[in-house]
């Protein structure tokens, strides 16, 4: 899931750098980079639903889903879609990186992980099969139900597709070219109850996905998108919020508070006075810099930029990742 | 943990902080351990008219609060922001509410709602309408002890409420909890803000000893004695 992020850098606190040990041409388009630690000692822990941040060399940085083993921690693996349409972060890759150089990338961070359920139904769309990679080795090992819908223009465009045979039944492979489009519809209709659903991919497949799931009972649905090609119109001092939990993205209009713009969506979150003084709204910050305009958190809480009062603070960025 | 005490404010306490944070800090130890007290008499006869006895007073603090914070906002408001003036019609409406619950709760457990004030509340209920008419931030001083003395009473209830099953009881205190950090969050805020000088000072501090030496007594088991 390659997304843009602003001014090429990296948090040190919460950066390293690794070794990309080995490149693998998964499919059309699609190339897998291994990468390990310069001195082979473990790399960070990580669960299914992960992502990094990948800092370029030209100063791009990317995100990306890892879809390796969770359990291997001498080494990650990512997988990369040359975007034809994109900004150059994903042809740098393909081209500008061999075996060998070093990358600075961040530590794991997981907007998108699984929760217990009794059974799970997985949509993925193309380069979207990176994050639910991992997840179905994990529910496989929880010995839980659960089904794959991986759809994409060929077998030859589909990365990973031998690697998914060890999970026989429970994929459903749907190459455009010989089943036409996937029957999402028919794929998701009438869930078992406790069925959760994940599902990642291009634009119109995670909104086709939200569309049909659009009477589930909340917190079922998880989404994970490709960063829009055209993002959409922020007003002055309006800004995007997107809940970690379920992948929602909510715009906040310059006039609406960050609070009631959650609670309309849903998000029951306690609050008192609504003016910045109680701390009673406090939220986890998980990505994008909070605008804080409240009365009570200390210099080293706004600092840290891990937290905000969401009855009056904003945004200082245009979006924010909030752990909701 | 959000501290509300540390709220952002002016200067107007900062010759006087060391003291404010005695007082708070000894009234709620005080009311916790007068709490934990009645907890422990509760469990010889648990009673819900008892329990019901105990709250009575409170449920009269919190319609108090209604009329000392409408007075205030009406005698002195016009002295401070149009934020804060909002902020304590808030704080009212609020205490209207937690006087609404917690007026439920004790017809639940088959008391009655105080609608004058009780006598083991007279000391409390004189001294904060003597505070109001004395200075413009003697009152919001005097109920920023009470309000935190109310903070030391939570954790006891709730333990209690768990042994001996009072979930009603329980859940509107979860409630007023929440609102109390918003309260006592807002008392700080405007004493400092507005405290300006010597005076105003020393009459914050002679409110606040006050109601230190008052807040816990009424959640003692010897209160609800009087009571019945």
């Amino acid at each position: 899931m390659p997304q843009d992020m602003s001014a090429g850098q990296l948090d040190p606190a919460n950066a390293l750098d690794v070794v990309v040990s080995a490149i693998t041409q998964e499919a059309d388009g699609i190339l897998s980079f291994d990468l390990r630690a310069p001195d082979d000692a473990p790399l960070p822990a990580w669960r299914a639903g992960a992502h990094i941040d990948v800092c370029l060399p030209n100063g791009m940085t990317r995100q990306y889903s890892l879809c390796g083993a969770p359990d291997d921690r001498a080494s990650w693996r990512i997988g990369v879609l040359r975007e034809v349409d994109g900004r150059g972060g994903s042809a740098f890759l393909h081209d500008g990186i061999a075996a060998g150089d070093s990358l600075r990338v961040s530590y794991p961070r997981n907007h998108f992980g699984l929760i217990d359920a009794d059974r799970y139904l997985f949509v993925a769309g193309g380069i979207g099969i990176t994050p639910i990679l991992p997840m179905l080795a994990e529910v496989q090992r929880r010995g839980k139900p659960y089904t794959l819908l991986y759809g994409g223009r060929s077998r030859q465009t589909m990365a990973f597709v031998t690697e998914l045979a060890q999970f026989g039944d429970n994929v459903i492979l749907a190459p455009q070219d010989e089943v036409g489009l996937p029957d999402i519809a028919g794929f998701l209709a009438d869930p078992a109850p406790g069925t959760v659903a994940y599902v990642c991919g291009p634009e119109p497949l995670v909104d086709a996905v939200e569309a049909l799931c659009a009477d589930w009972p909340i917190g079922r649905l998880h989404r994970e998108r490709f960063a829009p090609k055209t993002k959409p119109a922020i007003e002055p001092g309006g800004f995007e919020v997107e809940l970690s939990q379920s992948g929602q993205r909510l715009y906040v209009p310059p006039e609406e508070s960050l609070l009631s713009v959650l609670q309309d969506a849903g998000c029951d979150i306690d609050n008192s006075c609504t003016a910045g003084i109680c701390g009673t709204c406090l939220v986890k910050v998980l990505a994008g810099t909070p605008d804080h305009q409240d009365d009570v958190l200390s210099d080293d809480e706004r600092a840290s930029g891990e937290v905000m009062l969401v009855c009056v603070s904003r945004a200082a960025s245009d979006l924010l990742v909030l752990d909701l | 943990m959000v501290n509300v005490r540390n709220v952002r404010g002016g200067d107007g306490l900062a010759d006087i902080r060391a003291e404010v944070d005695d007082i708070l800090e000894s009234v709620i130890e005080n009311t916790r351990q007068a709490t934990e007290d009645f907890f422990e008499s509760y469990g010889e006869n648990p009673d819900p008219k008892i329990l019901s006895a105990w709250i009575e007073p409170r449920a009269w603090r919190e319609i108090d609060y209604v009329f000392l914070l409408n007075e205030q906002i009406r005698r002195y408001g016009m002295q401070f922001s149009r934020k804060h003036i909002t902020l304590l019609a808030k704080q009212s409406f609020q205490e209207a509410e937690h006087y609404e619950m917690v007026g439920e709760v004790i017809e639940s457990l088959g008391g009655t709602v105080p609608k004058s004030v009780p006598a083991q509340a007279k000391p409390w209920s004189d001294f904060l309408w003597d505070c109001l008419e004395r200075h413009p931030l003697a009152a919001i001083a005097a109920w920023n002890v009470s309000e935190t003395s109310a903070s030391g009473s939570f954790e006891p209830t709730f333990k209690a409420g768990e042994k001996f099953g009072f979930d009603a009881v329980v859940k509107v205190y979860k409630k007023i909890a929440i609102d109390e950090k918003f309260h006592v969050g807002l008392g700080v805020q405007i004493l400092s803000d507005y405290a300006k000088t010597d005076h105003d000072r020393e009459e914050i501090l002679r409110a606040m000893r006050g109601m230190r030496d008052l807040a816990w007594k009424t959640f003692t088991p010897a209160s609800v004695k009087a009571n019945i």
